[in-house]
């Protein structure tokens, strides 16, 4: 397994655990409506997902530190990756838009909290998206040349 | 000469060099000026270009 693949791998299984995490304690804290009036509930959220994404962006930064294990394949690899990258981030978001609007439309607002959701989601998506997108085009590229 | 030791020669990964064998893989003209280098031969003995 090429250094890149194997760092995408690890990013991606990251990525379920650390949204997994993140909901859970978002649950279990008591959802948007106690994240709009508790300030430490905000704080902590903050903290697992800047935490997370320094984690996730030191693992790929690793790799380009050391030339030869970074090599034209891989690079060529990560460019496709950004495709993925860039569609799971536009689905979310045209999801996320369409499923809020609807479901609050009567209310006519929409809880500010879905903006913390929204931009935690899209970037975690967008991640392992990225991440998944580099596993597929190593299978694709061993499979097909 | 082992892929490993041919992939740091040339400056790429192991797994390049076996794709690149497999022919799953077409390198760019510098990498394969490297590669024909670390082997100490012509590029024109380690690649050949085939009609499709």
């Amino acid at each position: 397994m090429a250094p890149l693949q194997r760092r995408a791998l690890f990013g991606l299984l990251f990525g379920v655990v650390w949204i997994a995490a993140m909901m859970a304690v978002f649950l279990s804290k008591g959802g948007a409506q106690s994240f709009d009036q508790d300030a430490d509930f905000r704080l902590l959220i903050d903290g697992l997902w800047i935490g997370g994404l320094l984690v996730y962006l030191a693992l790929f930064a690793t790799i380009t530190r050391q030339r030869a294990r970074f090599d034209e394949r891989d690079k060529l690899i990560m460019d496709r990756s950004a495709r993925a990258q860039w569609l799971a981030a536009l689905f979310s978001l045209v999801a996320w838009i369409i499923g809020l609007s609807e479901f609050y439309r009567s209310e006519g607002q929409i809880p500010i909290v879905f903006l913390y959701i929204i931009f935690i989601f899209v970037l975690a998506i967008g991640s392992m998206a990225q991440s998944a997108g580099i596993l597929i085009g190593y299978w694709r590229m061993n499979r097909d040349g | 000469m082992t892929q490993q030791r041919l992939a740091d020669r040339a400056g790429c990964t192991r797994q390049t060099i076996i794709a690149v064998e497999q022919g799953k893989y077409v390198p760019s003209l510098e990498l394969a000026f490297r590669i024909a280098k670390a082997l100490g031969v012509p590029v024109e003995e380690v690649f050949q270009y085939e009609d499709p």
